[in-house]
């Protein structure tokens, strides 16, 4: 498979944060978009896809930190939560798509996506019972938010994060995973 | 003209916005601290003077620093009830089933909700008073010790300062695909909540594939230009820490230690 250069990686990877801002500023006319349909998550889950988990795990850190600043969204005190699970996320993600080989495109991703969801959330919601809401975080609270509320946002992501991989390598601007043999 | 969306920072010229960006954030954080610190009345009220002086100081509206708190009142109201109503430390008031109001559940819920509040207030005015070009600056100083790790602070202030050119761009190309998908039949102002949802995924594709190009376009310029990292760039402008930015770390580090040593 066809290495991506470093500044290549950079830039993707800058341009992921940039949508990590600008995402929900486009959700914006949907009422609690950010928490249902977590438009934030998108870039960084294929940032770690495309780009290896050190610039997955940049974008989940910058990505929310950056929104936070410009837009006042997710609010700081609910920064350092979002952060981890979106590091993490970015993190995993790529971590699984290097380890992950089974020569068929579509199961890589869906593999590394279900496999970084899971593990996300489940930081987050150690980070948040241990740390940031020691004392009052239940097991229900952690299920409600993270699966029962984003549901909808799950869905998108697990169907519109293939859907943009394989846009991106038919327009010839990632290379091919397992490129056809000549 | 492309300008970078700085919905919170209002330029201003009060001390506050006069103090530098990286002993802005470190006093942030130590003021965190100060309020996680507190635990008794005395505490508090010394938290509360210090943020009411702070907002004082930046001659601000206290609106606008009191900004997002009332959009996530809801928020508030459930961590109130958690603590108040299944917290059963200390002098229980009334017991049923699986609820116990008590009054040291009471106060968990009264005090998880003031830091809360404050930490957004003291928040709001780092990013009211501070542009966000001034913030990356100042982080890309604060991470510099991580080069001793090898972390590559000068790689990642590079990709934080590009991705923040992007952000105009990518706002105006949103803006021109979701037009064209206007005229292709999108419903984004929709009053059914389904089909405003249904409209944005049609939204999404184009604009990751517009931004992908750019990012495309500009790695080969920066290639052609010999560009292979970032070590030893230098910056044009250097601030440097001048005497109100010590007195303001003094101070905010003595609201710490008084909270810590004094009020406890």
């Amino acid at each position: 498979m066809k290495k991506i250069s470093y500044v290549k990686r950079s830039i993707i990877t800058a341009v992921s944060i940039a949508l990590c801002v600008v995402l929900p500023m486009a959700f914006h006319s949907i009422p609690n978009a950010g928490s249902i349909f977590s438009p934030m998550h998108i870039p960084v889950l294929l940032c770690g896809l495309i780009c290896g988990w050190q610039f997955g795990l940049l974008s989940g850190l910058a990505g929310p930190l950056l929104s936070s600043l410009i837009t006042g969204m997710p609010p700081m005190a609910f920064l350092p939560s979002m952060m981890i699970e979106l590091a993490v996320y970015g993190l995993v993600c790529g971590l699984m798509m290097n380890i992950v080989h089974t020569k068929k495109v579509y199961a890589d991703l869906y593999i590394s996506l279900v496999v970084s969801l899971i593990v996300g959330r489940v930081i987050a919601g150690v980070a948040r019972a241990l740390i940031f809401s020691a004392g009052s975080y239940s097991i229900a609270a952690w299920a409600t938010s993270y699966f029962v509320t984003s549901f909808p946002g799950i869905v998108i992501q697990l169907v519109i994060i293939p859907t943009i991989v394989f846009a991106l390598m038919k327009a010839r601007l990632i290379p091919e995973r397992y490129p056809a043999k000549a | 003209m492309r300008t970078l969306p700085t919905g919170q920072f209002i330029p201003g010229s009060s001390l506050l916005h006069k103090l530098d960006a990286r002993i802005k954030i470190i006093c942030f954080i130590i003021l965190i601290a100060a309020v996680i610190g507190a635990s008794s009345i005395l505490g508090y009220s010394l938290v509360l003077v210090t943020v009411s002086s702070i907002i004082l100081l930046s001659q601000l509206p206290i609106s606008y620093a009191l900004g997002s708190i009332r959009k996530i009142w809801l928020f508030f109201l459930v961590i109130f009830m958690m603590n108040g109503l299944f917290n059963n430390s200390g002098g229980t008031l009334v017991a049923w089933w699986i609820f116990h109001i008590s009054i040291g559940g009471i106060k968990q819920g009264f005090s998880v909700v003031i830091n809360v509040i404050l930490i957004i207030i003291l928040g709001n005015l780092l990013t009211l008073t501070t542009s966000p070009t001034q913030v990356t600056s100042a982080l890309e100083s604060l991470i510099k010790p991580l080069k001793l790790i090898g972390i590559p602070t000068e790689d990642i202030a590079m990709i934080i300062s590009v991705s923040i050119q992007f952000i105009p761009t990518l706002m105006e190309e949103s803006e021109t695909i979701k037009m064209a998908q206007i005229t292709r039949g999108a419903r984004f102002e929709s009053k059914k909540l389904s089909e405003r949802a249904r409209s944005y995924i049609p939204l999404i594709i184009p604009i990751f594939i517009s931004a992908f190009r750019r990012a495309d376009e500009l790695s080969l310029a920066m290639e052609a230009r010999g560009y292979r990292n970032a070590k030893n760039r230098t910056k044009k402008k250097k601030k440097p820490i001048e005497g109100q930015d010590y007195i303001a770390l003094t101070i905010c580090a003595s609201i710490c230690i008084v909270q810590f040593i004094l009020l406890r």
